[in-house]
């Protein structure tokens, strides 16, 4: 019998697609995994070459973790807890405001609403160098410079792009549910939370977890906005790990990374599923 | 269809709540700032509270500049190079990984966990390893700019492929079973297949892959800046000297950072910057829409990216 | 309608918080202190904090990321809560900076600093900022390695004299256990010692001779062979060459010295902390010394180091007046109060203030030395660079082609002169 020429079918050889993908799968990891190993081992062992193992004279323990956090007078965990609130905050406003932006932008055919579709649309086309120089006084002039504030310029700043996503989404939604919800009495603010928002759930979690990974690792927007007598986000901290001079301890500043990979990679790890479906469904809709 | 009236007129008592909110921080931070760009580029300014008036003495600074120009080529040199590489490879492990075979799931997050990494942290990690391996034949990164430009390269394929795959593999996917079935009883073979029954169908995965990483490849900064920095810098003939692996953006960011003398010009030159970035959403737009009139039933709606 | 209204005024209050966000600074003044070296940070906070408790005036000490200062102090100067007190690096930053610099002439300060103290002045005669504390840099000297290697302080006073030693002691490195140089790396950790500090040379020997007092837009390389003579004897005499040097760091050079692998290490009086603390290389004060670098110019016995400074403090003029008042305050304190002064001492060493505190740091009493001896002062030269991380990356791009054999010292001086050129019309936006 013939073989399937559909790749998503093909049965025959399974075991080398397992091999060979294996195999360039660990090729792919290794640049990671170099920085992981790296972050173990002392200045002068990543000095003397960065593919040894952490291993005799060179391995450091948790040295490098440890000045990771004490080192300067800025605490790391004080960069990771603001990077948290800043992240999460932003992530969550943008979600909730954009999507009831998308829909009234779909069921509201007003010129206003088509303005500002069209607006968003115009806003993924411009770089940020565009804007970066002139938002951080804006920013400031409205006191939006501390981690509590900065989620406003978050929201703004990504309601292009989640706009954007939740339109084509909320177009493709029937009516008829939503009508149904109205007769029945509900309000628009019921009729939202309670029975479109929920449809919404897969492409908000997709533009949730991509606002989130890019606010997370953003360096120049919060290096810009933020005030930095009093607030850092990890990027930022990266940054400060540089001494005098240009001298840089490379330990810790790797063990800094790998620690700030991590929650990032948790989170990508509960919510892989979404993800995939969210760049495949924003992408090509069949 | 259903006259959706009730509904309208019932959101838009509710404006104020369901818009108002994202469009008035949208106003803060995009509408403000932008304005406020174009204006400062027809100024002299060192901080925009202090602008005065210069007219285009900008524009003709930023084109007088040797390094525009040369961040200029660099930057469409890299594009169209960078989306090559990234989508040959991106389409055919796509190819692969659509199928079902053991730990193909944990191959495909292999393959895009580098996109969970902050652009600097790549750089950062990738100069390490480029400097790592190049120590072996005596050199290094910022020795020559053939490297920095095929290290930005791999640098970024590295980490676009994972991500253009899952659109790929959504693309595989949904192409039509009976048309592969119907191949098959025609004892079509894998490559007949390939050619002329599944890439047809996956023109428009292709068209936003490509133009995903075409933009991406013009937007790009955070890697440049921290892998090579634009370094080397090469004195020229006529006693100019050039950054020679900057790209666009990092030349603008490089430009105001001089002093502020420049500052007005690096916004002008952020200005042309936008005109080629907004050249080429538009190319694609139109090419996305004369698609959408020849192939109506499968169409691209929407594309997406990373903000950088 | 009335919930819309109750909307309405939700939205408007949310914006409205946001504006007031910024909360006023009590009324006593307040001092924003934009610090530009990271290894004094500590300092300035115990200190600030000292200062708080003392007076109840808040003083912020915020430190820049290294390498970042300008842009740093750009968007910080954007903001109303602009820092009062900031660093400018000499007369290119006067150049971005001279709006914002406070006239100190009749400032209490003033009375404070001793007369050949460093100062930047504005073209209308205005004192705009004040040099802080001295630097000095040449080549550091392991005495006790020097010895076992046969030789003697007293023999090197010329670079005729400094090469043969070196050589001598590189010819026998290997029985000897040492070297003669550190790493002459290129890695961005280590560079800026020789596009930058060792260009100082070349440089101040030009303008010496065309009595140049200001920035020049030419300069004429007719000094480069001072230059190539020491880079030479650098990558020769050492144990680290060709494309090695790329990845060689500065921590790489101050390891090769600090556990006693070299005899000669080109670096300044900031290195004294490293080399001597408990928890670093625990050095003898006593084994250490610092000696001009002598690079073969006429007349250079009498050299003496390169003695200078880029910190200098310029007081924010558009402050509010009170926190104006309350930043002269804590400056007048910090050169006069008896832990400002140990202070002071212990993180800059010599400071130009009246009555500052004697140093312990053996190069800066080597550099007071030479001074009193009557030799003469290398001044720092490199201050002039035009365009300064552009010009140097030049420089070091093309000494990497020559270290390595892939580029002539044609390219170096290419690099060097043309270059100058270029970036002064970069940095003056002169246009053609």
């Amino acid at each position: 019998m013939k073989r399937s020429t559909d790749p998503r079918t093909q049965s025959g050889g399974r075991d080398i697609r397992t091999i060979v993908f294996a195999a360039l799968s660990l090729l792919w990891v290794i640049p990671i995994f170099t920085a992981l190993i790296n972050s173990f081992k002392t200045n002068d062992g990543i000095v003397r070459g960065i593919f040894s193992l952490p291993v005799g004279d060179d391995f450091a323990a948790g040295e490098n973790y440890v000045s990771a956090l004490t080192f300067g007078n800025y605490p790391f965990l004080k960069s990771f807890g603001y990077s948290v609130l800043i992240s999460t905050v932003s992530t969550a406003l943008i979600i909730i405001c954009c999507s009831m932006a998308a829909w009234y932008i779909v069921r509201v055919n007003s010129v206003f609403s088509k303005v500002f579709y069209y607006l968003c649309l115009f806003s993924l086309a411009v770089p940020f160098q565009m804007l970066m120089f002139t938002l951080s006084s804006t920013a400031y002039r409205l006191g939006l410079d501390t981690p509590f504030t900065i989620p406003i310029v978050y929201l703004g700043y990504g309601a292009g792009m989640s706009i954007f996503m939740f339109t084509g989404f909320v177009r493709g939604l029937p009516y008829e549910i939503e009508e149904a919800a109205v007769i029945d009495g509900c309000g628009p603010v019921r009729t939202f939370f309670g029975v479109v928002f929920p449809m919404m759930s897969p492409i908000a979690i997709s533009v949730g977890i991509l606002q989130l990974m890019w606010i997370w690792n953003d360096y120049l927007l919060p290096y810009l906005v933020l005030d930095i007598t009093k607030y850092r986000t990890i990027p930022i901290h990266v940054q400060y790990l540089k001494g005098s001079y240009g001298s840089v301890d490379l330990g810790a500043s790797l063990a800094v990374i790998i620690m700030s990979l991590l929650p990032i990679i948790i989170v990508y790890a509960f919510c892989q599923k979404y993800i995939v479906k969210g760049i495949a469904a924003g992408a090509v809709k069949g | 269809m259903v006259k959706n009236s009730g509904i309208r007129r019932a959101i838009r008592l509710w404006a104020p709540l369901f818009i108002l909110p994202a469009f008035v921080c949208f106003v803060i931070s995009f509408v403000i700032p932008f304005g406020q760009g174009i204006y400062l580029s027809f100024c002299e300014f060192n901080i925009p509270k202090d602008a005065a008036w210069s007219g285009m003495d900008n524009y003709t600074a930023a084109f007088a500049d040797p390094s525009f120009g040369r961040a200029m080529l660099n930057t469409f040199l890299f594009a169209v190079v960078s989306v090559i590489v990234i989508n040959v490879p991106a389409f055919f492990i796509a190819y692969f990984l659509s199928g079902k075979f053991k730990g193909v799931n944990l191959f495909r997050t292999a393959f895009f966990v580098p996109n969970l990494i902050g652009g600097v942290v790549l750089g950062y990690i990738w100069s390490m390893i480029f400097d790592g391996i190049l120590r072996y034949f005596g050199t290094y990164l910022i020795a020559s700019p053939v490297y920095g430009f095929w290290g930005l390269v791999i640098l970024v394929a590295w980490q676009q492929i994972g991500y253009m795959m899952i659109i790929y593999i959504a693309g595989f996917q949904s192409v039509p079973t009976d048309m592969l079935e119907a191949a098959d009883i025609d004892g079509a073979t894998r490559s007949q297949t390939l050619f002329r029954v599944i890439l047809p169908n996956m023109i428009s995965s292709i068209s936003v892959c490509v133009f995903l990483s075409l933009t991406n490849g013009f937007k790009l900064f955070d890697q440049n800046l921290s892998l090579t920095g634009g370094a080397p810098i090469k004195t020229l003939e006529n006693g100019m000297q050039v950054n020679t692996t900057e790209l666009l953006a990092l030349n603008i960011y490089n430009t105001y950072g001089i002093n502020r003398h420049w500052h007005g010009t690096a916004q002008a030159k952020a200005v042309i910057f936008f005109l080629i970035v907004g050249g080429v959403s538009l190319l694609q737009q139109y090419l996305t829409n004369r698609e959408r009139k020849i192939k109506p039933a499968k169409h691209t709606d929407a594309k997406e990216g990373k903000q950088k | 309608m009335l919930k819309r209204k109750l909307l309405f005024a939700a939205a408007a209050a949310a914006v409205l918080l946001s504006w007031t966000g910024c909360a006023g600074e009590s009324g006593n003044g307040y001092v924003y202190y934009l610090n530009f070296k990271p290894e004094a940070d500590e300092a300035w906070q115990e200190i600030a904090e000292e200062y708080t408790k003392l007076t109840g005036v808040e003083v912020d000490v915020v430190t820049a990321a290294s390498g970042s200062y300008a842009d740093t102090l750009s968007s910080q100067m954007n903001k109303n809560h602009a820092p009062t007190l900031f660093v400018c690096g000499g007369v290119q930053a006067l150049d971005n900076w001279h709006d914002y610099c406070l006239d100190l002439r009749d400032s209490p300060l003033t009375e404070h600093l001793e007369e050949d103290a460093p100062c930047l002045y504005g073209e209308d005669g205005s004192l705009c900022a004040v040099g802080y504390c001295y630097e000095a840099y040449g080549l550091i000297v392991n005495k006790s390695l020097l010895e076992k290697s046969g030789h003697s302080l007293e023999e090197i006073h010329d670079f005729a004299s400094l090469k043969a030693a070196a050589e001598d002691i590189h010819s026998r490195s290997a029985e000897l256990g040492f070297d003669a140089f550190t790493s002459a790396g290129l890695d961005s950790s280590s560079s800026w010692r020789f596009s930058g500090h060792l260009a100082a040379l070349p440089l101040f020997y030009e303008f010496r001779e065309n009595a140049a007092t200001t920035q020049p837009a030419e300069i004429s390389g007719s000094f480069l062979d001072l230059y190539k003579n020491v880079w030479d004897m650098y990558i020769n005499n050492s144990s680290v060459a060709g494309g090695e040097l790329s990845a060689a760091t500065g921590g790489m050079a101050e390891e090769e010295f600090g556990s006693g692998r070299a005899v000669f290490f080109q670096n300044g009086s900031w290195e004294y902390t490293a080399l001597t603390a408990e928890d670093k290389f625990a050095m003898s004060p006593d084994e250490l010394t610092m000696i001009p670098i002598y690079c073969g110019a006429e007349g250079e016995d009498n050299a003496g180091l390169c003695c200078g400074t880029e910190n200098y403090w310029a007081v924010n003029s558009r402050a509010e007046q009170r926190n104006i008042d309350a930043t002269m305050d804590f400056l007048e304190w910090v050169v006069t109060s008896e832990s400002g002064k140990k202070m002071m001492a212990d993180s800059f060493g010599v400071t130009p203030f009246k009555d500052h505190l004697p140093s312990e740091n053996v190069f800066l009493n080597d550099a007071e030395r030479m001074k009193s001896e009557g030799k003469y002062n290398i001044d720092w030269s490199f201050s002039f660079t035009p365009n300064t991380e552009s010009w140097r990356a030049g420089v070091v791009s093309a000494l990497m082609e020559y270290s390595e054999g892939s580029g002539s010292w044609e390219n170096v001086s290419t690099a060097f002169v043309d270059g100058w050129k270029y970036q002064y019309k970069l940095e003056h936006r002169i246009l053609d």
